[in-house]
């Protein structure tokens, strides 16, 4: 086998390179594709964060002429599909990525090389997205891309037919991404690890992967429809010949609400994870979180049409989607109950990242509420697509989702890096950032309710709502400088590194029983896992004492299995070698899906190389054999 | 440590301090603007807050506890120092768990319940009422009102009679758009290639705001409009005022007419008064878009706003301007300046300069704004049919020819080869007779003229309107008028 496999030509050596730009191209550990994903989102976070900027500084005066109503339209679409496509979803797979090898006692993911193909196609795919702001030509059909609007009678340009082609390239990525941790949390769990002993996070992530790999593709068949209506004059969607706008809202939508849960359901394992750590006590009622999370995700498939309660679904479908809509609410009440339960008699550290996860429920809870108004279809009729909906989803994505990522960087940044975040200055972060975000967003409920449009780059100043829109723009301007902080809290920590050690936070799940930064093996010994929250009561045995059914681990077993590994040193362990071809593959793929922007010579040029990228990656073994091995 | 500097409010206190809270937030949501939702003036918006409201005080209770529960909770068990005692290692709570299922379920169900019957009793006019049915087109960006029983079209301003039910059939020429009025009724989209409606009746007299609710493209924010309600008789003088033809003109305003001819007409019909003209607008408006689609870069006609009786309009450029002389005059002269992105610059022959201003002097425009506010009902009961002012078959026919195209034929077809709606008329004379084997050059341009549908040149729809009230005299005069064109 080896030996087959050995007698490929190579035009260039394997990268053995551990440091430099080298070792990140060719990277297939899961800890360093954690990394660059992080990175990237956070880049991207900062650009939709600008582009956030100019669409308040346009909108904080009535009749503005600040910026042009086309850069208005395109910065409003980029920053719908940057936040949601290049902040958050990137976001959570860089926390995948970094933790569910060390939650599970795993040292790799499943399929390592698949991973950086991920991430490269994450990457290039972006920037595919992002060339319109070269050309001068962004997308501007808005991140719902809704037909025919998007068509390319009335859209011209090329920033649309990029947006089709870059979220497909992006949507490959979700989907490999999303096999990827299936088949690592099913297959690579460490012993005794049922799936009922696994880490909230885990299990949200696992949840996440399924809607992954089942919406995506959905998205994707749309895209390319509407990629080849543009390109090629197909009529899927273009009303003109027939083609029908309506299903183009269906196939986005019927992705789009689980998509909503693909957001959300990472950072409510987040939230999972540090708010038992800080109450110091186990997450209230496990079985229930977890479960609501599966129903949260199955229901997420049934309210698809209540984005669309305005396109004249007749009055059974509108009960229908607004009863199952109404619905999703209650395992959604479960776990925020679950959690305010788990902080009760507590002994809850008041810090960062706790203090980002209390945010979040809090600021979850309004966006929760400001729900189940637009489920009712005929208040909804009013508050559909106003800036009550724009309010709405900021509070789930912004108040939810980030906050709970922000929660996320200051919980495990110590692990990541071995140094502490300034906690001084993170509780200065998190109160500009709740207090801008509040002020940003909670006028654009009385704005929505006054009869403010979505989308629009002016407005007359007898319709009265500049009051509100001006105090949202210094909300907008206040968040900025939280941000600002937040990037002068990892710098002033970085130059000041206070160090972490294994556990700082005293923790539950078994990243936190291995060094900080992890050796990039991760585990010397995989561990054994007996208990739910295993470290923890290898930590606290006598806890044990108090639980039913369990019998306390014999004092001192641990110390054995160290004591034994230790000689080790980390040294025999069999990891992933790197590879090139991964990027190759990505770039390839990227580039050939340029070309049909581009040129028909370019598709060639990036097929050959997409070609050889998989070829060469088929063709190569997951470890070359040590040289000591074969002689 | 932060939580000590956040103040203890005793709970009576705070009771006392959020019922008044809460009141505040409903009083502070009507706002008296102009497209506040709560402000409601007709049955469709009344039942839309109201159903609002009724959830929004279910989810106040939850937001106070909940957020009150996260500080109390938070404040209360913080950690003092880090000597505190392990806390109870409590795993869940079965019956909890349960509770907090069940409660939920219930308040769901109370909130679904009305929701349905709110869903169902919206989704129709109340039976056995009177109902008025208007169309209402989506166009970028502007509305098209037409009301079939009438005989009426219109732009950008819907007048209906207090107290009135009124069933509006939503469709769109191009992209989708959305319809609503925020005090009148909740939105509801208008797509190309499907009908939706919806009703709604204003129960007090007044100027409701309306606006376009799905991004349509570039001037999306600038399409908006007004519902006019006024009392039955007030209405009933409108739509009489509507089949009149509008007062004559003299002076600058007379100029203004030539102009308009020259330079608007082709995209703005300003004649439906007229007996068939609501048949004939809606095939000139199909003329007008498709000879935009098939030359969408170089086109030089876009559907557009009927104009008719414009002079009685409130506002204009799709209800972002109150109507005045001088702003008309503006944006005569340079429409992007008030909207930008409006098509009528883009295209229209007259814009077609290096600054893309209107090819015409000062003076020139102000004679157009003065005759488009002339236009308005005169005293005539009838209205006549489209004789031009030189009279019948007495004089030259060429001459009467050239007045019959002028007012009836020119704003589709062109006399030179350039195509409009329908094709250039130049060489007519050469080709007629070689069109449809058996007719002759005269009976073909007849035909044309009489039954529009029996030949359609290659390339066009068959989208020309039928001409009733021609008699003899004026086909004939066409044919030697289109005969003379080379």
């Amino acid at each position: 086998m080896t030996s087959t496999t050995m007698s490929i030509p190579r035009i260039f050596d394997r990268p053995k390179s551990t440091s430099g730009i080298w070792s990140w191209l060719g990277t297939v550990d899961h800890k360093r594709i954690g990394t660059l994903y992080g990175i990237t989102a956070f880049l991207w976070f900062l650009v939709g964060g600008i582009e956030a900027l100019m669409i308040r500084a346009q909108l904080a005066r009535a009749d503005s002429d600040l910026i042009s109503p086309e850069t208005f339209n395109q910065l409003f679409t980029m920053h719908g599909t940057t936040m949601v496509f290049l902040v958050v979803m990137p976001m959570s797979a860089a926390f995948f990525n970094w933790l569910i090898p060390l939650q599970i006692g795993a040292r790799d993911v499943a399929f390592p090389r698949m991973n950086a193909l991920s991430f490269w196609l994450f990457l290039f795919g972006g920037l595919l997205i992002n060339v319109g702001w070269f050309t001068g030509d962004s997308p501007n059909g808005g991140w719902f891309g809704y037909a025919p609007n998007s068509g390319i009678t009335f859209n011209s340009g090329s920033g649309m037919t990029f947006w089709a082609i870059g979220l497909s390239i992006l949507g490959v990525a979700s989907i490999a991404a999303g096999l990827n941790f299936i088949v690592t949390i099913f297959n690579m769990r460490a012993p005794g690890m049922t799936l009922f002993k696994m880490p909230v996070f885990t299990w949200m992530t696992l949840i996440t992967s399924v809607l992954l790999v089942l919406a995506i593709p959905v998205i994707g068949v749309a895209l390319i429809q509407i990629g080849t209506d543009r390109l090629y004059g197909t009529n899927f969607y273009n009303s003109i010949n027939g083609g029908d706008p309506v299903l183009w809202q269906h196939m986005f939508w019927l992705f789009g609400h689980p998509e909503v849960y693909i957001l959300i359901l990472p950072a409510m394992g987040i939230v999972s994870e540090v708010l038992p750590t800080f109450s110091r006590k186990p997450l209230f009622g496990y079985p229930f979180i977890v479960f609501s999370g599966i129903g949260i995700a199955f229901l997420g498939w049934f309210v698809w049409a209540h984005h669309m309660f305005t396109v004249g679904l007749g009055p059974a479908a509108t009960s229908a989607f607004a009863i199952s809509t109404m619905a999703i609410a209650i395992p959604t009440g479960i776990k925020i109950l679950n959690w305010m339960a788990t902080m009760v008699r507590g002994s809850i550290k008041i810090n960062t990242p706790m203090l980002f996860s209390i945010s979040f429920i809090a600021m979850f809870t309004i966006g929760g509420l400001s729900g189940v108004m637009h489920a009712a279809a005929p208040s909804d009729a009013q508050q559909q697509d106003t800036y009550f909906v724009v309010a709405h989803f900021h509070y789930v994505l912004f108040g939810g989702a980030l906050m709970a990522i922000f929660s996320g960087i200051y919980y495990w940044w110590p692990k990541m890096t071995g140094y502490m975040l300034n906690d001084k200055q993170g509780l200065v972060v998190w109160f500009l950032m709740l207090l801008g975000f509040n002020l940003q967003f909670a006028p654009m409920h009385w704005l929505g309710l006054d009869g403010m449009p979505r989308r629009i780059f002016t407005y007359s100043s007898e319709q009265g709502w500049e009051g509100l829109n001006a105090l949202a723009s210094t909300g907008g301007l206040i968040l900025a400088i939280g941000i600002l902080t937040f990037l002068f809290n990892v710098w002033y920590s970085k130059r000041n590194k206070v160090m972490a050690g294994n556990d700082p936070w005293d923790a539950r799940t078994l990243e936190w029983s291995i060094p900080s930064p992890p050796p990039h093996y991760n585990f010397e010994q995989i561990p054994e896992v007996e208990y739910r929250d295993d470290f923890w009561y290898q930590k606290y045995p006598e806890l044990l004492e108090h639980e039913d059914g369990h019998v306390p681990a014999p004092a001192g077993a641990q110390d054995d299995d160290e004591a034994a590994h230790d000689e080790h040193g980390g040294h025999g362990i069999h990891l992933p070698d790197m590879s090139y071809y991964p990027i190759m593959a990505a770039a390839g793929v990227a580039i050939g899906m340029g070309g049909l922007m581009a040129g028909y010579w370019v598709i060639v040029v990036g097929g050959i190389l997409g070609m050889w990228g998989i070829i060469g990656w088929s063709l190569e073994p997951v470890n070359d054999p040590e040289p000591d091995v074969e002689h | 440590m932060l939580s000590n500097l956040l103040p203890r409010l005793p709970r009576r206190k705070l009771l006392l301090f959020l019922v008044p809270a809460a009141a505040a937030f409903i009083a502070g949501c009507s706002t008296g603007n102009p497209q506040d939702t709560f402000d409601t003036a007709g049955p469709v918006a009344d039942d839309q807050a109201a159903l609002f409201k009724f959830i929004f005080w279910i989810a106040l209770v939850v937001f106070v506890i909940v957020e009150f529960g996260i500080i109390w909770i938070t404040l209360k068990y913080r950690r003092r120092s880090d000597s505190d005692p392990m806390p109870v290692q409590t795993h869940g709570n079965t019956k909890l768990e349960l509770t907090w299922t069940f409660i939920p379920t219930l308040i769901i169900i109370a909130i679904a319940i009305p929701t349905v019957i709110s869903i169902w009793d919206l989704s129709d006019p109340p039976a056995g009422e009177s109902v008025m049915t208007i169309e209402a087109v989506g166009h970028q960006w502007w509305f098209e009102f037409k009301y079939p029983e009438e005989e009426i079209v219109t732009a950008n301003e819907l007048r209906v009679p207090v107290g009135q039910n009124v069933v509006v059939k939503l469709s769109s020429q191009d992209v989708i758009h959305s319809f609503w009025v925020p005090k009148l009724f909740g939105k509801v989209d208008m797509i190309p290639i499907r009908e939706n409606e919806l009703w709604f009746r204003a129960d007090e007299p007044g100027e409701f705001f309306g606006q376009c609710a799905e991004f349509c493209g570039i001037a999306h924010a600038l399409m908006r409009f007004r519902v006019i309600a006024e009392p039955v008789e007030d209405y009933n003088a409108w739509v009489a005022g509507m089949r009149k033809p509008p007062v004559a003109v003299s002076g600058g305003a007379a100029n203004g007419q030539t102009l308009f001819a020259a330079n608007c007409s082709s995209c703005h019909s300003i004649d439906s008064y007229q007996a068939g003209a609501f048949d004939r607008e809606e095939a000139l408006q199909d003329g007008r878009w498709q000879g935009w689609l098939a030359d969408i870069e170089d086109a030089r006609i876009v559907s557009a706003p009927n104009l008719t009786h414009f002079g009685t309009r409130l506002t204009f450029a799709a209800g972002i301007r109150d109507l005045d002389r001088a702003t008309l005059i503006d944006w005569i002269d340079d429409p992007s300046s008030i909207k930008p992105g409006t098509r009528m610059q883009e295209h229209a022959a007259v814009y077609q300069t290096s600054d893309g201003t209107a090819n015409l002097r000062d003076s020139e425009i102000a004679d157009i704004a003065d005759y488009l506010l002339a236009l308005v009902p005169g005293d005539a009961d009838i209205a006549p049919t489209a004789t031009p002012a030189n009279g019948g078959g007495g004089g030259d026919p060429v001459a009467f020819g050239q007045a019959t195209f002028a007012a009836n034929c020119s704003a589709c077809h062109n006399t030179t080869s350039a195509t409009l709606v329908g094709p250039g008329l130049a060489g007519i004379a050469d080709r007629a007779g070689s069109q449809v084997p058996g007719l002759s050059a005269d009976d073909y341009i007849r035909q044309s003229i009489n039954e529009p549908t029996a030949f359609v040149v290659d390339g066009f729809g068959p989208v020309m309107p039928g001409f009733p009230q021609f008699g003899d005299d004026e086909v004939d005069g066409l044919i030697a008028y289109l005969k003379t064109l080379n």
